[in-house]
């Protein structure tokens, strides 16, 4: 009895769309992990384990985001100027004397603007979303850069010493904070995603946009929420990266848009829309930084380890596009 | 005699440039199917999209349910019953079916979806129209004959009155066809009101009561269908007489041009042999799926070859891909001429061009401008290509009109054999009869016409042999005098027996 509910459960999880892909990557992560593992015992010591999660969790969180994009068919290449953004803003607001939780409202709400205007160009506009977000894109570093006249900030001072604890530094139950932001976040977003109707309107949207258009779905809210999820986990990642570093630099999360984009669609996000879970982008996220800090261990310069990020890229993708079309299912 | 459900009443619409309607009227009573007829660009359309209330209208009245409906918009007619079933399916392919009839109308409870509740309702609804779906499956895993009945199932569910079908069948199987009329007629007798767009005249005679005429974006007569002979609904929507539906000229049968000899690709291809003659056109028979555009496809050197010889002209040629098989003299009009016989965003010129860029490039690669436009007028000329200009996109065309284009792009250059796979799907019968003529003017010239058609009484009027397939194989071959709807459907549906194969 007891056994046979727990069968029903795994074909239960297995039957939800998408999951086929999830489980072939994470079979190819845990032996990803195990390979690093040989080569390096002290890839599995705690220490260790504990940074890589937290090297996990900014990419995770704005995969989060990037996965919401691209469920809708869309793509968002400004998140990680937004990243920047924010770190800028609310370092400069910190270092101006506003206490810090303000400074972490007023960068929230500021970034949420970025994701509205890329949203209601998309949506409302229709401009292509990959020219609608370069342009933001930019703009977003621009602000960057003009916040503090040009230059990274000072330190965040003392004042913000709870703010980056509880960013970065901190620990709760064993784990960094920065980790359990992602995993709430995670839960928070996957929630969403799978359970209610904006979740349901985003799938939708991005398998047939008439189609949701033609049965009553505001396709532009819909879009636009997508957006603002992204440009909120980019405020987040932003935020951390604030926390760590605790100062303001102009240039953080240069290239973070592209590692969002390689979480997702390791994860089996598909970037033609409609199809894609979290569960996958967090898989994605994990191979992300297996592979980064196996490939640090082993000695591989970030030069090797860009190129070998960007090889896994293109082969899952590829993986997948063979598996789809070597093997078309029976239409019943 | 019941009271009209629908009733629309000198309706007149205009886009820039065209009146697309004249005080047109049009009524549907409950419990009927109305056929609603005409060639494309008659108007239909606009007038269903009317009654939806996607388009306004610029007077007229329209009542639905005896109400006068002032500002009609998509969401209010939905309200008051009236559902499109489109065309183009209009499915997201990703979610299941009970997500797709629930689309933008999701259950919650307490703010979180209530699948199993939707579940459970779509299962119901669609046990009532008899349709055997489970409601958790993804739709793009359905075949096209069931994603249509999960969208009726879906108009059904908003408690639809009024179901407008617009060219339903264009996609469908004889067999799938049997199974939409079984449920069309049950909707019937639910006192559901039909309108019913196709260009299939002859699936009328199964479910239609009445039918309306419309041309040129006027009203041209209503009457029931049992009292109207196809020839009156022919006249009437084409505005003169055809004399012929299928004509025929008679050439004699001259050497043999094209040989295939034991060709296989795949499972839908197998051990396929004939051969096509100078002066004769040969139709390939059989029903959907029996292998016969992926014979095309092989032949055209689309799809990759596992075995067999093509001969042309008694000379064995090597194709492994179409610019092989161009080069050959061997060229094919596509089945589904917007994804794969033009690109829609093209103009027709460079359409016209694209293939015969070999012919119009001097020796560094640049167009000749002035051959390419010689080229184009004459390929608009000899096919009668209606357009405003050959600088519009192919894609602004009616389909009639795209269906020339792929042909003639073809035909600018001299081939000894022309494929055609369904070229007369969603035109209408003026159109029709152009191609036909066309196709008979290649056999006239000797050019060897090979043609694909699932539209049986087409097969019978045009070729002068027909080969009939099944599941991959040439199950038969007839002679068009001996051939029977009864003979070709027997060939059709010869399945190899199990025991046979073991």
């Amino acid at each position: 009895m007891e056994k046979k509910k727990k069968q029903n459960i795994v074909k239960e999880i297995l039957a939800v769309r998408g999951m086929g892909q999830v489980v072939t990557v994470t079979v190819g992560l845990v032996v990803l992990s195990i390979v690093f593992g040989i080569l390096n015992p002290t890839f599995f010591s705690g220490r260790n384990v504990g940074n890589l999660l937290r090297q996990i969790a900014p990419i995770l969180i704005i995969g989060i985001g990037q996965s919401y994009v691209l469920i809708t068919g869309n793509i968002d290449l400004s998140i990680g100027s937004v990243v920047g953004m924010s770190c800028m803003i609310s370092a400069t607001l910190m270092t101006k004397g506003v206490n810090p939780w303000i400074a972490v409202l007023i960068t929230i709400a500021v970034c949420i603007g970025v994701g509205i205007v890329n949203g209601l160009l998309v949506a409302q506009c229709k401009l292509p979303p990959f020219i609608a977000t370069l342009g933001t894109m930019t703009v977003a570093r621009g602000i960057a850069q003009i916040v503090n006249n040009n230059y990274n900030t000072d330190a965040i001072g003392d004042g913000a010493q709870t703010f980056r604890d509880l960013f970065y530094y901190g620990k709760t139950i064993g784990l960094y904070n920065t980790v359990w932001l992602a995993v709430i976040l995670f839960f928070v977003f996957n929630f969403l995603l799978s359970k209610t109707r904006t979740g349901r309107h985003t799938y939708a949207v991005g398998s047939n946009l008439e189609a949701a258009k033609l049965s009553g779905v505001n396709v532009v809210a819909t879009t636009v929420k997508t957006y603002i999820v992204s440009a909120f986990c980019a405020c987040v990642v932003g935020l951390i990266t604030c926390a760590t570093a605790g100062m303001g630099t102009m240039d953080a999360g240069n290239m973070y848009e592209m590692y969002a984009v390689a979480a997702s669609v390791i994860g089996g996000v598909s970037t033609l829309g409609g199809q894609g879970l979290l569960v996958g982008t967090v898989i994605g996220a994990s191979i992300w930084g297996v592979l980064q800090n196996g490939l640090q261990f082993a000695g591989a310069p970030v030069a090797i380890r860009n190129i070998v990020i960007g090889i896994i890229v293109v082969v899952s993708v590829l993986l997948d596009v063979i598996i789809r079309t070597g093997a078309p299912k029976k239409k019943v | 005699m019941q009271d009209y459900i629908v009733e629309i009443k000198d309706v007149d619409k205009s886009f820039p440039g065209v009146q697309a309607l004249d005080k047109v009227s049009f009524q549907l009573r409950a419990g009927e199917v109305m056929a609603l007829l005409g060639e494309n660009g008659a108007g239909k359309s606009t007038l269903m999209k009317i009654l939806s209330g996607v388009y306004s209208r610029d007077s007229g009245t329209v009542k639905i349910f005896g109400k006068e409906y002032k500002d009609l918009n998509p969401r209010l007619a939905q309200e008051i019953g009236v559902a499109i079933i489109h065309q183009e399916l209009n499915m997201c392919s990703h979610l299941t079916v009970a997500e797709n009839i629930f689309l933008g109308r999701e259950k919650l409870r307490g703010g979180v979806l209530h699948n199993r509740s939707m579940n459970k309702e779509a299962k119901k609804i669609l046990d009532d129209l008899n349709i055997d779906i489970d409601p958790a499956t993804i739709v793009g895993d359905l075949a096209v004959s069931k994603q249509q009945m999960v969208e009726i199932a879906k108009a059904l569910s908003t408690n639809a009155r009024i179901l407008i079908m617009d060219e339903p069948t264009s996609a469908l199987t004889s067999k799938e066809i049997d199974d939409l009329f079984v449920i069309i007629r049950k909707l019937k007798e639910n006192g559901r009101g039909i309108v019913y767009i196709s260009h299939r005249l002859e699936e009328l005679q199964y479910i239609v009561d009445r039918v309306t005429i419309m041309r040129d974006g006027k009203y041209i007569t209503t009457a029931d269908f049992n009292k109207i002979t196809m020839e009156e609904i022919i006249s009437n929507m084409v505005g003169r007489e055809i004399k012929e539906k299928f004509p025929k000229v008679t050439c004699e049968q001259g050497k043999k041009i094209l040989e295939v000899r034991n060709l296989n690709a795949g499972r839908m291809v197998r051990d396929v042999n004939f051969a096509l003659y100078e002066g004769e056109i040969v139709g390939i028979a059989g029903l959907m799926g029996a292998g016969r555009t992926e014979t095309t496809r092989a032949i055209f050197g689309v799809d990759e070859k596992e075995s067999g010889e093509i001969y042309l002209d008694g000379h064995e040629v090597t194709i492994h891909s179409p610019a092989d098989a161009i080069k050959a003299g061997i060229v094919l009009a596509p089945e589904d001429r917007k994804k794969d016989g033009l690109c829609v965003k093209l103009s027709v010129r460079e359409n016209i061009a694209l293939p015969n860029l070999d012919i119009l490039c001097d020796k560094f690669g640049v167009v000749d401008k002035k051959k390419e436009k010689t080229m184009t007028e004459k390929t608009v000329d000899e096919l009668k290509i209606k357009l405003p200009s050959p600088e519009v996109n192919a894609g602004a065309l009616s389909g009639g009109n795209q269906q020339k284009v792929v042909v003639g792009k073809w035909l600018a250059r001299q081939s000894r054999v022309v494929i055609f796979d369904e070229p007369t799907r969603g035109i209408d019968v003026a159109a029709k009869v152009e191609i036909y003529n066309l196709m008979n003017a290649l056999k006239k010239q000797g050019i060897g016409v090979l043609f694909v058609s699932s539209e049986m009484p087409e097969v019978m009027g045009i070729s002068d042999r027909i080969l009939v397939m099944c599941d991959g194989r040439i199950t038969g071959e007839l002679n068009t005098k001996e051939a029977t709807q009864d003979k070709i459907l027997t060939y059709a549906t010869k399945f190899e027996s199990k025991r046979a194969e073991a």
